[in-house]
């Protein structure tokens, strides 16, 4: 979550000459993110980034307080202002109104707090106010609205002006409970919703729906333009239950998503009464009541024991106790420091202030004692320590980055494309939807499907570049498999997700098939029939689509050598005119087979229904003669005679 | 060596003569060890009675070499003036994608100080995603990862299947793998998968993840691993700063900057605002000391053992390399050649 600061507002709780500039610098490096310093209306506002974890900054004096513990460090003198302007004076007209009956339970609330304004005047907002909102971006209403927004920015705490007629016109009642499902409300902004059940609400008499408190008020107890008096509600629900409320309905509010990470109870003192004196001052109203507040249970943090040895542990430098101690107190912690019996250990216990429930266990005080000392401060060093050797098994990144080499070497262009596809996209890879894993929440049409293949997508590859005249395309990336009828709601088995090599290329049939089968040599694989994962496609291309295990458990890092023969080899060329039938493959094949000692049969060139084969004879026993080699070829020439049904082209 | 070998094996030298269309046919044939001396020297195994013979054999193939090589018209490349300055006809080759060039320099880089890299599910349980790493469900930490849902009904252990929002899903499944018996230093790159699209953001993108976990490990470990980083990536010079950040699964945690390579970290040059930064650093990414309940919820003893973690998008880090000026990561998965040839 980001707040913007304006400079002078900050000033009014932090006494310090530190400039924009090293506030923002200094509270990066040790605090809050100060991500930018715009100049709005005037001066500098800084833009301020606070982490999920550290509502207690949410505001101008949150900020405020970082910088006083933190500013010192640099040598820059820094300090909170006493909050002595924040106790209003309640001496004007005290209890002259009843308060609503509230009925709380300790469970969904830890704490209410409220106030009687009686003849309140809906001034225009004053400037300085209005200059203010203007800066952090909030829109201007009139006064008796803007000053909720504005002591919700300045203390961290949000709260509610309900019009207090309406309330008593309802029956007086505040009953704090659990909404059921089905029960109807309407927000001030006039939008209607129904509850799920388990949002905490506020009903009256009647049960009816009077405020989804900590979130937004509800239009039937929402000040207008002619309400005169107004009820100040502050509340603590609890946590998570206005998360749920706000995250189901998706009300973001600003007061939801503070409420929603753990708003210090306690700081309802301070905001009720800085929010009577801002009503006195710009609307005119009167106290009518006491102060009502119910606070059952004041659930402070934890002491947490921290040995010194641990801080070390942590941040590899000792730093004194005394250090550690001032920094921690900076911040507003109480700490006891203990030498721990017979050893030279001190043990700190720690007592974080209520604002700061995010410290828990001893490394989060560690954390706060290594900010502020500063990270830049400790030295920077590779850790030693024994290497670890255990490799994951199925994975070979080397052969992997071998293979991308080689083909882009060989001129393949890799290719990123997205797992996600079209429903069209998903069933071009020859699957139906229902046997692809479907994507719950998608952001755009086109990504909704995991896809089974990197085929389709590849292919789009084509069609978005239709000035390559030639084009060869590769990936290697993960496919995903259905759940299956069991599917992954018994069994602890995710779905399979396979990872594909992919090629696709408009080159010719023999030229792409020539240059997976390099890809191969460079992996020393041999003798695998890859016909059956070539796949023609509709757009003048050819793909081939493996699965990269096939490949990581036939690829080898070096040859099986052959010694080298002993005795001359006999190159010969044999020229077939084949029947069309014949498949040139098996037709190779059965050649090598007819002896021993034809080593090696290549196509060497084709020309009409005439293919040249190079075969090559060799006698590891001694130099074949031309004698010897009569019989082999007259073989070779019979069977691809009867076999094949083709004729050799000349006479042997 | 018999007479008769001699003689088929000079003939073989006049055969290839015939169709050779190697540029230099001189060397080739009469050069000091070309064809022709090569054959010479077999006349010390040539039978006393036939060596006569065989030199005439020889002389005479010699000859018949000079002849037909000194005919050869003079249309040789090597024998003409050439034209330096006529361009090159260059192979037709591919490029590796950008992603996986960084990938592999990263691997690289982190290998040669021990790191390990793994590969795990781009498509997850909750559980390795989440829930593992201190963020039960609903938390308001969670918000962050804007999660995209698989249509799977949910398992009462592991939670829904979700795509992998960040690579940190491996941090648990290394230690599992490694039977949670540290030392580890892993290095995890995938790609992970976010609801939201726009210059800076891509639905798909890469991240990189290092996890180290061993007895004395501390945040000036974390300094020194992500230094060496910069250096090696960005160049001598460059430096890296952690700043105070929040994540539920590491306590300490961290924002990471690197100091800008244009203005080195002043945030300004010759005087003027450096345009390529904010402030001299360029935030990548996040890094914390593994929370105490991360190492739990891998079966490590968070008494024993520290560790360090570290998360970084592929692409944010890849753009900032000096001078490559790539300002919408977008054009990475574009799939427009006119982009990718470029590197």
């Amino acid at each position: 979550m980001n707040i913007l600061i304006p400079h002078q507002w900050l000033l009014e709780h932090l006494e310090t000459k530190a400039t924009p500039e090293q506030i923002q610098k200094y509270l990066s490096l040790c605090g809050p993110s100060i991500e930018r310093i715009y100049d709005k209306e005037g001066e500098s506002v800084y833009d301020i980034e606070i982490t999920t974890n550290r509502v207690d900054s949410m505001s101008v004096r949150g900020v405020a307080r970082e910088a006083a513990a933190i500013l010192p460090q640099f040598g820059i003198g820094a300090k909170l202002t006493v909050e002595t302007r924040l106790i209003a004076s309640l001496h004007d007209n005290a209890k002259s109104r009843p308060l609503p009956q509230i009925i709380n339970n300790p469970k969904l609330c830890r704490r209410l707090s409220c106030v009687i304004l009686q003849n309140v005047h809906q001034n225009p907002t004053p400037n300085w106010m209005a200059n203010r909102l203007k800066q952090i971006d909030a829109n201007i209403h009139d006064a008796s609205i803007d000053i909720t927004n504005y002591i919700t920015h300045e203390l961290g705490h949000p709260c509610h002006a309900f019009d207090y007629d309406k309330l008593m016109k309802t029956g007086g009642v505040i009953n704090i409970v659990e909404a059921k499902k089905g029960e109807q409300f309407q927000t001030l902004d006039g939008e209607s919703f129904v509850t799920v059940g388990g949002e905490v609400v506020f009903k009256n008499k009647q049960g009816e729906i009077i405020d989804l408190p900590s979130i937004k008020g509800t239009a039937n107890t929402s000040v207008d333009a002619h309400t005169k008096n107004i009820l100040l509600l502050l509340e603590s629900i609890t946590a998570e239950k206005v998360r749920f409320a706000s995250m189901t309905h998706a009300i973001r509010t600003t007061a939801a998503q503070l409420m929603e990470k753990n708003v210090d109870p306690h700081l309802i003192t301070p905001t009720i009464h800085f929010g009577i004196k801002l009503y006195q001052d710009l609307c005119g109203a009167q106290v009518a009541s006491e102060i009502y507040d119910d606070f059952p249970e004041s659930n402070k943090p934890a002491p947490i024991k921290l040995d010194l040895t641990k801080i070390k542990n942590y941040l590899g430098v000792d730093i004194e106790v005394e250090k550690i101690t001032a920094i921690l107190e900076a911040l507003e912690c109480k700490v006891l420091v203990n030498k721990v019996k017979k050893q030279s250990v001190y043990r700190l216990i720690v007592t974080p202030p209520s604002f700061r429930p995010d410290l828990k266990i001893p490394v989060d005080v560690i954390e706060e004692i290594a900010r502020i000392y500063g990270y830049h401060n400790l030295p920077s060093q590779i850790m030693d320590g024994p290497i670890p050797l255990q490799k994951p098994e199925n994975s070979n990144f080397e052969l992997e980055n071998k293979a991308k080499h080689f083909l882009a070497a060989i001129g393949y262009q890799e290719i990123y494309s997205y797992s996600m596809v079209s429903a069209v996209l998903a069933q071009e890879a020859g699957y139906k939807l229902a046997e692809h894993l479907k994507i719950q929440n998608p952001l755009t049409d086109d990504r909704v499907y995991l896809r089974r293949s990197l085929i389709p997508s590849l292919q789009e590859v084509f069609t978005q570049n239709p000035l390559e005249k030639t084009l060869s395309v590769f990936e290697i990336a993960s496919t995903y498999l259905p759940a299956g009828e069991a599917g992954c709601l018994h069994k602890k088995e995710l779905p399979q997700q396979p990872l594909l090599l992919t090629l696709v290329s408009n080159k010719n049939y023999r030229e792409f098939k020539g240059d997976f089968m390099a890809l191969l040599d460079q992996l020393f694989i041999k003798n695998w029939d890859i016909n059956k994962y070539v796949k023609i496609l509709d757009n003048n291309c050819y793909a081939l689509e493996i699965e990269w295990a096939e490949i990581l458990k036939r690829a080898k890092t070096h040859p099986n050598y052959q010694p080298l023969p002993k005795t001359n080899s006999i190159v010969e060329d044999l020229t077939f005119t084949l029947n069309p039938q014949v498949k040139v493959g098996e037709l190779m094949a059965a050649i090598s087979r007819v002896s021993q000692l034809i080593t090696r049969v290549e196509l060497k060139d084709i020309y009409g229904q005439n293919y040249t084969f190079t075969l090559e004879y060799i006698d590891p026993n001694g130099n074949l003669s031309a004698k010897q080699l009569l019989p082999i070829r007259q073989k070779v020439v019979k069977m691809v005679e009867e076999k094949f049904r083709s004729e050799l082209v000349g006479r042997i | 060596m018999t007479l008769e070998k001699l003689k088929s094996a000079i003939d073989k030298i006049k055969q290839q003569l015939t169709s050779d269309r190697a540029s230099d046919l001189r060397n080739k044939y009469l050069g000091k060890k070309g064809l022709f001396n090569q054959l010479a020297q077999e006349i010390k195994n040539v039978d006393v009675k036939d060596k006569k013979e065989a030199g005439r054999l020889l002389n005479q193939l010699k000859s018949q070499l000079e002849i037909k090589i000194t005919d050869q018209p003079i249309n040789r490349s090597t024998d003409q003036q050439i034209d330096l300055t006529i361009p090159g006809l260059k192979p037709a080759i591919g490029h590796l994608h950008p992603v996986s060039q960084a990938m592999e320099e990263i691997t690289n880089i982190f290998g040669k100080i021990g790191f390990t890299r793994v590969r795990y599910p781009e498509v997850d349980w909750d559980h390795y995603v989440f829930e593992s790493l201190n963020m039960p469900k609903n938390h308001p930490a969670r918000d962050e990862w804007e999660t995209f849902f698989i249509d799977l009904p949910e398992n009462k252990d592991m939670g829904k299947v979700v795509l992998t929002t960040h690579t940190s899903n491996g941090q648990v499944r290394e230690m599992e793998r490694l039977k949670s018996q540290p030392p580890i230093r892993m290095i995890n790159i995938a790609r992970c998968y976010r609801r939201q699209q726009d210059v800076t953001h891509t639905q798909m993108f890469h991240q990189f993840e290092g996890l180290v976990i061993d007895k004395n490990i501390n945040i000036t470990h974390l300094k020194g691993t992500l230094d060496y980083f910069a250096r090696e990536f960005y160049g001598p010079g460059t430096k890296s700063r952690i700043r105070p950040f929040h994540f539920q699964f590491t306590e300490p945690s961290f924002e990471v900057d690197f100091s800008c390579h244009n203005c080195h970290g002043t945030g300004k040059i010759h005087g003027a605002k450096c345009r390529f930064c904010k402030s001299g650093w360029h935030e990548v990414g996040g890094a914390g000391m593994v929370h105490p309940n991360v190492l739990r919820a891998g079966g490590i003893d968070s008494e024993q053992y520290t560790g360090f973690a570290f998360g970084w998008g592929i692409e944010r880090t890849y753009s900032l390399k000096p001078g490559l000026n790539l300002d919408d990561i977008r054009l990475l998965y574009s799939n427009d050649l006119r982009f990718l040839k470029q590197f």
